[in-house]
């Protein structure tokens, strides 16, 4: 009876558990920054900052390629206050599906490469205090 | 010459052990739905969960490494070997503990957990590669997606091993 009452328990504290981590994950994806302001690309290869990129409205697409130890490439592209990996010599390209990002939720991680785009807020525009 | 393991169950585990390779290789086949390194749905740990309620968990381990070692081999690559070993190992030493704890009961939330667990370890192990801490920006995402494919493959489980169990019941 006690063996059976314990596991119960158990149960339900797995349970509760779980939701928490749920609700959880949900409130932190919805309440992540959203599209706001200007934003700055930080490009890390190995945890090191490669380049730092001023996402502006307007500006005209480039590409360019960074090549990490082992010759490994990533083609990157900028646009319009958006960037995106356009072609990579990972074998998933997970990286290349992902798309353009315009926001800070999530950013582009290439594992094989170990490369990772951030965007950042521009703190020169973001605004200096929230009133509510 | 003691230990040696029992020809019906050398059998049933290196059947077990192909069993899980052939869903994962199925799996891999799926086109991903969500492009995002991690998610997917982890068919395979089917097997290790019905190995882990109705076997010793020592078989349901060299199962799982077998089994991931192999997969490592055939379709991946160095780097998705240490992923998968890492959160597999997580995953099979709290699918272990809520096994005992829960008495077997439950496969679905053993289940859960050890999608959760697995997913957390491969983010562990993302941490350590790429070394930068932009790769907890996935964290959520993760655990969502742990949580649902294990429920999903914990209830594959519970079915399957309705259905598996009798043909095999000599096993253990």
């Amino acid at each position: 009876m006690t063996k059976k009452r314990n596991y119960k328990i158990t149960a339900a504290f797995i349970i509760i558990a779980l939701c928490l981590a749920l609700t959880g994950s949900l409130l932190a994806i919805f309440y992540a920054d959203s599209d706001h302001g200007t934003y700055i690309a930080d490009i890390y290869q190995d945890g090191v900052l490669l380049q730092s990129i001023p996402l502006s409205e307007g500006t005209s697409p480039y590409r360019f390629t960074v090549t990490g130890e082992g010759g490994c490439t990533n083609e990157i592209e900028v646009r319009d206050g958006a960037i995106a990996v356009i072609s990579a010599d990972c074998p998933d390209k997970l990286c290349v599906h992902q798309g353009f990002i315009s926001n800070t939720r999530l950013p582009i991680v290439c594992l094989p490469n170990r490369l990772v785009i951030r965007l950042r807020e521009n703190s020169c525009d973001a605004p200096d205090a929230l009133a509510y | 010459m003691e230990n040696r393991i029992p020809l019906r169950k050398l059998t049933l585990l290196a059947l077990f052990t192909a069993l899980s390779l052939a869903i994962y290789a199925a799996e891999s086949a799926i086109p991903p739905l969500i492009p995002l390194p991690g998610i997917k749905l982890g068919l395979a740990n089917i097997i290790t969960l019905i190995l882990l309620r109705h076997g010793p968990a020592k078989d349901a381990f060299f199962v799982l490494v077998a089994r991931i070692l192999l997969s490592a081999l055939l379709f991946g690559q160095v780097l998705s070997l240490l992923y998968s070993f890492i959160g597999g190992c997580l995953s099979f030493c709290i699918m272990y503990i809520s096994n005992r704890l829960l008495y077997k009961k439950f496969p679905f939330l053993t289940g859960a957990l050890g999608g959760l667990f697995h997913n957390l370890g491969q983010l562990l192990t993302a941490f350590v590669i790429t070394s930068s801490a932009g790769v907890f920006a996935y964290t959520p995402y993760l655990v969502i997606s742990g949580i649902l494919t294990g429920l999903f493959t914990g209830l594959c489980a519970c079915f399957a091993s309705r259905y598996l169990l009798p043909h095999i019941s000599h096993f253990s």
